[in-house]
């Protein structure tokens, strides 16, 4: 670097600081607008299990609205431990956790420069959230073999969640570099692993439907 | 006065951003391509199991003569009309609770017109219900020993018990057939014989053939029936008979 530490010229102080910031934040659009609509999307859905489980409670033989046949049957997965993994009904996990990352996204799309610290807490929620909905997943499929289509909204949003936040904390490691130039494809492959394994699961019945 | 050198620079530092643009774009396109290829793949691999599962899949066995999809000629009757006019067809999953619903509906049409309308009992085990598959092997294996009625009345009764349990309800199904009397040692070989699972799977066949999708589907005369209520129910098989 030849130039003068005077006066730098505003292009050259610009150009480079950026691109450099740019790198730094590998999505700077993306993550925020995924966060919030991402968090509406899974509140919206933790929301409306919550009433249907409330709507359960007041009337046992209440028939949840996404009760649409053997498999696809919010009922028989509303009514299962599974639903209360930690003493109480799941959705109001979903309630508080999608409620904050949507006011993080917001807090972003406003301009929020966040501390290290805070990303740190916000990828131990995802990572939570992505575990234990992988969790319900495999017992959805393979212990109570049925289907809840607001359940599955919640996975539809948290794996994204939990991809983007990850890719956005690990991106001073080289190797996240080359995935963060090719971050849909593995996100593509885990939704179509998702979807193989419901229709391998349910193929039986998928067959009758057509 | 900017020096040479440093307008050098300048363009230099524009020429990288751009070059880095170009590479992010050119990444960016990347990425979005692979991932579309592998959903088209992927749709591709589905698109050709379904039609190799169409071609080798299992059809329904033809129709012979003196029977229909609705009423073979294993199917189970549980009530035989003399003239043959009404006949009443049920594509029922053992575990399945609407079908706990409609069982004293049908039991009270049975005793209500006993003599004037078959009743036809069709297995649909549905593949979401853990133990209907082995419900209707328990069933046909005591239709082997001339106890249809009562092992399907059991089913219904005991379902609260054994239904949406998620674990294999064998034992349940045995305590039944031994309950009914049955030759325990002859039920067992029917139960776990492969040619019951066919007789069972000709049933469901039958019922994909007939467009049957959700239990109970009830078929009148070899119209769909779709009842609200027992009323309903009621007028339909009336106006059969009256037809």
């Amino acid at each position: 670097m030849q130039r003068s530490q005077a006066e730098p010229l505003p292009e050259l102080a610009d150009a480079p600081l950026s691109a450099e910031d740019e790198e730094a934040v590998p999505f700077p659009r993306l993550l925020p607008r995924l966060l919030t609509t991402g968090g509406l999307v899974g509140l919206a859905a933790a929301f409306t299990l919550s009433i249907e489980k409330i709507a359960l409670l007041k009337n046992p033989a209440y028939v949840p609205s996404c009760s649409l046949n053997p498999v696809l049957s919010c009922g028989s997965v509303m009514n299962t431990p599974q639903a209360e993994a930690f003493g109480f009904p799941n959705p109001l996990l979903g309630v508080a956790g999608f409620a904050i990352v949507t006011t993080v996204g917001v807090a972003m799309l406003a301009g929020a420069a966040l501390p290290r610290w805070f990303w740190m807490g916000l990828q131990a929620g995802v990572t939570f959230g992505v575990v234990f909905v992988h969790w319900l997943i495999y017992q959805s499929l393979y212990v109570i073999g049925a289907l809840c289509p607001y359940c599955m909204v919640v996975w539809a949003v948290t794996i994204p969640l939990f991809w983007y936040v990850t890719l956005h904390s690990l991106r001073r490691l080289r190797t996240a570099h080359s995935v963060i130039g090719y971050h849909a494809v593995p996100l593509t492959l885990w939704f179509l692993a998702v979807i193989t394994a419901i229709g391998i699961r349910f193929w039986s019945y998928w067959s009758t439907l057509l | 006065m900017p020096d040479p050198r440093d307008r050098g620079q300048t363009r230099r530092a524009k020429i990288s951003a751009m070059r880095e643009q170009e590479e992010r774009a050119r990444r960016r396109n990347k990425n979005l391509t692979i991932s579309l290829t592998v959903i088209g793949v992927f749709a591709v691999v589905l698109a050709a199991v379904f039609v190799v599962n169409r071609v080798s899949g299992s059809e329904s066995a033809e129709v012979a003569a003196g029977e229909s999809r609705f009423v073979r000629a294993d199917s189970h009757k549980l009530s035989v009309a003399a003239d043959g006019k009404v006949t009443l067809v049920e594509f029922l999953d053992f575990e399945c609770e609407a079908c706990r619903a409609a069982f004293p509906i049908v039991e009270d049409l049975r005793e209500q017109y006993a003599g004037k309308v078959t009743f036809v009992a069709r297995y649909f085990p549905l593949p979401g219900h853990f133990n209907a598959e082995r419900a209707a092997r328990a069933v046909e294996a005591a239709a082997g020993q001339d106890k249809f009625d009562a092992m399907y009345q059991r089913m219904y009764q005991t379902q609260s018990q054994w239904g949406e349990k998620q674990v294999p309800a064998d034992e349940v199904f045995r305590g039944f057939a031994k309950d009914l009397g049955l030759d325990l040692a002859a039920w067992d070989k029917a139960y776990n014989d492969p040619a019951t699972l066919e007789r069972i799977k000709k049933d469901v066949a039958d019922g994909q053939a007939l467009g049957v999708s959700g239990t109970p589907t009830f078929f009148l005369n070899g119209q769909k029936l779709e009842p609200q209520s027992v009323d309903d129910f009621k007028a339909a098989i009336d106006a059969a008979l009256a037809s």
